[in-house]
């Protein structure tokens, strides 16, 4: 219900920056995620949107007004945050209830609503209990029941998820977005958790060292990676990066080589190729290598190929087998080979 | 093997007792010795030889309620201590919230120069307070003493707090805040209900500062009106009776016996609150 505008944000501690040049237009009713490892400046930058952080530069608007000087509680945003933030003094019903009763919704209405939310976490049993006597993911869902009780202009979720176990997590992430695609909220979500970001997001940001890598759609994210950084960082196993020298239309590396590329680029050019896109293949190919390790999955097979110094991860059919330091080859999908500027990072298209 | 096991944790157990109870021993026997003395005829206790089977009488227990206001000097005390709490705990909650909440430039100083206002010997002050409750024309007064008393507890009381409120993560309060809470609603149902084992710890102590204030109160109080058991004790050794100990010995006896049964009662807060607030700075 409401637009996020981030322009220009810097944020620093003293000397230490938490967020650089952060700018990101989230659109009403948006879904966005911010994947990063860790301190990066995920939380930093949300809690900036909630006002309990002040940018050092940059503007905040929601729905155009600018929101710097207006107060945390003015705000109307809902904020799971990462370390549970539960009172500890009070049940879980009463956690709950402390927002409507601070937003003064009707008493009337406060019971049946603080039971639909801990309904929704499955914590119905648990309301009359103080947070000590919680596990670590009952708290998590006390806290993100906090959060969804009410209907604000916009959802913060600070990684809401990530003390559940699988089978609870995909529960839970299945209500969070039926939650927010029924109410329409604008929804700033932060975790670590790729397939979470990935089947969430309506745009995925990725950040690195305060600075924004990437905005774009899951897809985007996936299949056309702006630099090394995010290349690397999405997909398990990640991409693979392979440092090499390209000239007339051929990269070389060690044991690598591959024809048929853009010949107007050359020198130091790094080479991304998805473990997904590789095979195995009978005879010579673009790699050539020894087996390095063998990985059964059960769905799948992960070979690990060794050429030269470098370790290259490729996915093979789920009965591939072959014994250590056997040769190999391996042959790419040509047309989902990403090259990278060696020393920037970034993407050459 | 495993009955021995369980026999030697018996005996440890024996043991841990009977150390226990020793020490309890050792630090019960003054009081009962002044209890023992308060129940006693006057002139059983200045005798010189030792006496095996004491006579029980209650001579001090009449004594001291019926030639003596001690019911008025109770109240004095009652009243000016839990005024002196009430007092120290509106002025210290807000203080402590500051100190450990806010930056601003001096902040440490200000807790420090709170802190220091108890490193110096109270006599120094007792003259200039004298002329000041003289000139406000509080003296002989329990308004005076409430006064008094919250201002030699107020520092520490103040620091004992700010150390719990800074063991409060930052991100209660932001919760708070972002769930729609004002500052004093945040301090109210957020902050106090946490700290409220270091608001417990921090009146027991002061009201045991309190109790035994002795200085100032004899300074301030001139009449019964103001008279508080502590001082109401130094009017058993003068005058014509010469000293009566035993009334001494009851009074003394009935001072102890509140605050004992409320630290008993609050023992698990106590020690709980002396400790955080000892190592935290
Ligand atoms: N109050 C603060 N004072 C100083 N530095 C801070 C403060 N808060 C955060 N930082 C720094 O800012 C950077 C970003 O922190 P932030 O908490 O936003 O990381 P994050 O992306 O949320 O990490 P995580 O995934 O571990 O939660 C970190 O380097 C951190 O050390
Ligand atoms: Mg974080």
């Amino acid at each position: 219900m409401a637009r996020i505008e981030l322009a220009d944000i810097q944020k620093k501690f003293g000397l230490v920056w938490g967020v650089r040049d952060v700018n990101i237009d989230i659109a009403d009713e948006e879904f966005i995620v911010f994947l990063g490892p860790s301190g990066c400046g995920k939380t930093t930058t949300m809690r900036m949107i909630a006002g309990l952080e002040e940018p050092t530069e940059g503007e905040i608007r929601m729905d155009g007004e600018v929101m710097n000087d207006i107060d945390a509680r003015d705000r109307d945003v809902a904020m799971v945050f990462q370390g549970y933030a539960l009172y500890p003094n009070m049940t879980i019903y009463e956690n709950i209830r402390f927002p409507l009763r601070m937003r003064g919704v009707p008493r009337a209405e406060q019971d049946a609503l603080v039971r639909q939310a801990a309904g929704l976490v499955e914590l119905t049993d648990y309301l009359d209990r103080k947070p000590q006597a919680l596990s670590g993911g009952q708290r998590q869902r006390a806290a993100l029941a906090r959060a969804i009780v009410r209907q604000p202009q916009v959802f913060l979720m600070d990684e809401p998820l990530s003390n559940l176990d699988a089978k609870l997590r995909q529960a839970m992430r299945v209500q969070i977005k039926h939650i927010q695609r029924q109410l329409r909220i604008t929804t700033v979500y932060v975790t670590h958790d790729q397939i979470e970001a990935m089947t969430l997001a309506d745009r995925i940001v990725i950040m690195q060292s305060g600075a924004v890598q990437q905005i774009g759609t899951p897809d985007q994210i996936y299949n056309d990676p702006a630099n090394t950084f995010v290349a690397g960082f999405i997909g398990a196993p990640p991409m693979n990066l392979i440092a090499g020298r390209l000239a007339d239309g051929t990269f070389t590396a060690p044991g690598l080589r591959v024809t048929g590329l853009p010949e107007r680029r050359g020198g130091k050019v790094t080479l991304g190729i998805r473990p997904e896109d590789c095979h195995v293949t009978v005879g010579a190919d673009h790699l050539q290598g020894i087996v390095f390790g063998v990985e059964p999955t059960g769905e799948t097979t992960y070979l690990t190929v060794k050429a030269g110094e470098k370790l290259v991860e490729v996915k093979a059919d789920r009965d591939f087998r072959a014994d250590l330091d056997t040769p190999v080859a391996v042959g790419f999908d040509t047309t989902r080979l990403y090259l990278f500027d060696t020393a920037s990072g970034d993407r050459l298209r | 093997m495993a009955s021995m096991r369980k026999k030697s944790r018996g005996d440890n157990l024996v043991l841990r007792y009977a150390i226990l109870g020793a020490w309890a021993l050792v630090c019960l026997l003054p009081v009962l010795w002044f209890l023992s003395i308060g129940l006693r005829p006057r002139t059983e206790i200045i005798t010189p030889q030792p006496i095996y089977w004491p006579t029980f009488s209650l001579d001090a227990w009449h004594m001291i309620w019926s030639d003596w206001p001690m019911a008025r000097y109770l109240r004095n005390s009652v009243l000016a201590i839990i005024g002196s709490v009430l007092i120290d705990l509106v002025l210290a909650i807000p203080a402590a919230y500051s100190l450990s909440r806010y930056t601003y430039r001096g902040r440490d100083d200000i807790g420090f120069y709170i802190l220091s206002t108890r490193m110096m010997a109270p006599a120094i002050v007792a003259i200039p307070i004298f002329f000041l409750f003289r000139n406000a024309g509080l003296l002989d007064t329990i308004w005076a003493l409430m006064l008094i008393y919250a201002a030699i507890n107020l520092s520490f009381v103040t620091w004992i707090i700010r150390s719990y409120m800074l063991d409060i993560p930052k991100e209660l309060e932001d919760a708070a805040r972002t769930d729609g809470a004002s500052d004093l609603r945040i301090l109210w149902e957020i902050i106090i209900p946490a700290i409220l084992p270091g608001i417990i710890t921090a009146s027991v102590i002061a009201m045991i500062f309190a109790i035994n204030e002795f200085l100032f109160t004899l300074l301030i109080a001139s009449t019964s009106q103001a008279y508080t058991m502590s001082v109401a004790l130094a009017n058993f050794t003068g005058g014509s009776d010469g000293v009566i100990y035993n009334a001494i010995a009851l009074v003394a006896f009935l001072a102890f016996v509140p605050v004992f049964i409320v630290v008993v009662a609050i023992q698990k807060h106590l020690s709980r609150g002396l400790t955080m607030g000892a190592v935290k700075g």
